[in-house]
């Protein structure tokens, strides 16, 4: 090969590729979500919007919405504050933080669809650690400090854990269709909340000490007002990303609802990833997959975009 | 640092220490369920190591083994059903073939192309920039399905093939690439064309070698990712065992599992986990510097 023609080797191989398993599918997708498409079959029929129709209408996929939007929104904000929590303490310790740093990073490293396996069975309702860790406290010092009953007004026989204690009835957590969807939130968050204190890690470490200082002198004496004024606006950078990344990766879940759930009980947990994967590849209907994937990729694309957006107008001020 | 005269440091060592714990309790669990034995597991007893007193295995029994033969401590007996019961072996050997070949073929794909978007004049570079950063966008997950129809048109689902395609053009790995490499000095560049050196060789002898770093991080965060993926080989591996990846082997085990065999399965589960966390424990800052790669964008 030439070196005046060099540039074509170089950047044929990529663009080809790009064409080809990124952008090609996206217009795939697009085509066959007007159709009822499905393999095997050699044509297809045009169904115009009647998919997308569906997805507005029909329970099944309101139910899709609905549990995407309460995972979404139950994971992202919850996970983005753990993480900034955890690396505000950790990042104000004397010792200690290198081992706290990599505990919760732990769960980031580790296969999610073994943790979940995991969870599971630590949520098991009768064998499980969670149930009988609830079991054992009750009737001790625990119970009386958990079910709030030294609170004024609150009688502690009513509250959540006085009342699981007193008819020895705890959560089915996985198979009950009050906590699942709860549940699945909660392994989201204690698998991704570590990626986040990282991530805020290293934005504290790009706020210059002198500037806290002289906040300090210029009159922010508590904490509070000294991160309200200096740390979290010095963090916007940090967090517009954090933020969007979560929420791409939440979207996303699937391992868990998979090994777990199934989507049930009564499609409280039925995410998008997991009804594209049942529609589309378990029960063939990939016409209905596609416009799913088309919603998905309209949700991801749009948080992507405000994200730019964000960082373009420079969410900083330093 | 900030404010550590106004919270005491025993408080914050308080919450984070109780945090910790909830971080721990599932890896604590799998450990020690992978040690006991299926009573132990029933009964939620024995700490975390169990008793390890011998327990006879009733299958082993029943095919016509006798009782001395058959009784093992519980954890040789988790573990070996671990890898005799599945073939556990197979699909950790698929899984270091499939991460492997993932990132050798991103590399040699995404570094020319790198190379040239930061060092090559040409006419399009603009717009091929324009595309990468365009295809930064796209998560290949959600255009699984698609994906999956094209790769079962050509015939290609259930191999190691439908496994890797997907994942051959790392639009990130380029992007990442291509700012590292816009750093390096033009006149090292020029040195090595006036030593005769051809262009691509100038890509693998003279640039690959400045990138080290940078190449390690993406190949911490490019094998994490696809030795951890489940949801893409779920959907082309159908049923062919020799060919799953090691989180399939586990789902599948689990869908098989009766009671008594929660202890093999959570050998197998921590036999899935340990080799990157014990990668990870040996090179923290690596790893987490790899990880987070992505918040470089």
């Amino acid at each position: 090969m030439g070196n005046r023609s060099a540039h074509l080797w170089f950047v044929a191989p990529a663009v080809i590729l790009m064409l080809v398993i990124l952008i090609a599918p996206i217009v795939i997708a697009g085509g066959l979500s007007f159709t009822d498409y499905s393999l095997g079959n050699d044509g297809a029929r045009w169904v115009g919007t009647k998919n997308y129709e569906k997805i507005a209408s029909h329970s099944t996929y309101t139910k899709m919405l609905r549990s995407t939007a309460i995972y979404v929104l139950t994971v992202v904000p919850v996970s983005v504050a753990l993480g900034l929590g955890a690396a505000l303490l950790i990042n104000s310790l004397r010792f200690g933080r290198d081992l706290y740093k990599t505990i919760f990073f732990l769960p980031v490293m580790a296969a999610l669809l073994a943790m979940a396996i995991v969870w599971e069975f630590a949520l098991h309702p009768t064998i499980g650690m969670v149930n009988d860790t609830l079991a054992a406290g009750c009737g001790t010092f625990v119970q009386s400090v958990f079910d709030w009953g030294w609170l004024p007004f609150v009688n502690g026989a009513e509250t959540w854990y006085g009342h699981a204690c007193a008819n020895n009835d705890f959560p089915l957590w996985l198979r009950d269709r009050d906590y699942a969807i709860w549940t699945i939130c909660f392994i989201g968050i204690w698998q991704g909340f570590g990626f986040n204190m990282v991530l805020y890690l290293a934005g504290l470490t790009g706020i210059p000490r002198e500037l806290l200082q002289a906040a300090e002198m210029d009159g922010a004496r508590s904490a509070w007002e000294r991160f309200r004024l200096v740390t979290w606006p010095m963090l916007g950078p940090t967090t517009v990303f954090v933020v969007t990344i979560s929420s791409i990766r939440s979207f996303q879940v699937f391992d868990t609802v998979e090994a777990l759930t199934f989507g049930g009980p009564s499609k409280t947990t039925y995410v998008m990833m997991y009804a594209i994967y049942e529609k589309a590849i378990k029960q063939n209907l990939m016409g209905m997959g596609a416009s799913i994937t088309i919603v998905f990729l309209v949700f991801v694309l749009f948080i992507t975009l405000v994200q730019r957006y964000l960082v373009e107008r420079k969410v900083h001020y330093a | 640092m900030i404010q550590a005269h106004h919270i005491g440091e025993g408080w914050k060592h308080l919450v984070l220490i109780l945090g910790a714990i909830i971080v721990i309790l599932p890896f604590y669990v799998m450990l020690s369920y992978s040690f006991k034995s299926p009573g132990e597991i029933d009964r939620n007893e024995g700490g975390f190591f169990g008793a390890q007193e011998l327990m006879v295995d009733e299958r082993c029994v029943v095919v016509g083994g006798s009782r001395e033969d058959c009784s093992f401590l519980p954890v040789v007996f988790n573990y070996s059903k671990a890898f005799s019961e599945a073939p556990l072996l197979r699909y950790l050997f698929n899984g270091v073939v499939v991460t492997l070949s993932i990132f050798l073929i991103q590399v040699i794909v995404a570094l020319p192309c790198a190379y040239a978007l930061a060092k090559l004049r040409f006419k399009g570079r603009e717009f091929v920039f324009g595309m990468v950063l365009f295809c930064l966008l796209i998560p290949v997950h959600a255009i699984a399905l698609p994906l999956y129809i094209m790769l079962a048109k050509v015939g290609l689902t259930n191999s190691y093939a439908a496994l890797i395609i997907p994942w051959t053009i790392s639009v990130f790995g380029i992007f990442l690439m291509r700012q590292f490499f816009m750093t390096v000095p033009d006149d090292l560049i020029d040195a090595a064309r006036m030593d005769g050196m051809s262009e691509l060789s100038i890509v693998w002898k003279v640039m690959l070698p400045t990138a080290v770093p940078a190449l390690l991080a993406f190949a911490i965060f490019s094998v994490v990712a696809h030795w951890n993926d489940y949801f893409w080989p779920r959907i082309v591996i159908t049923g062919n065992r020799d060919l799953f990846t090691p989180p399939l082997g586990l789902r599948e085990f689990k869908g098989d599992a009766d009671g008594s065999f929660y202890g093999p399965m959570m050998a197998t589960a921590t036999i899935i986990v340990t080799p990157l966390i014990v990668a990870f424990m040996l090179a923290q800052r690596r790893f987490i510097e790899g990880i987070t790669l992505s918040g470089m964008k």
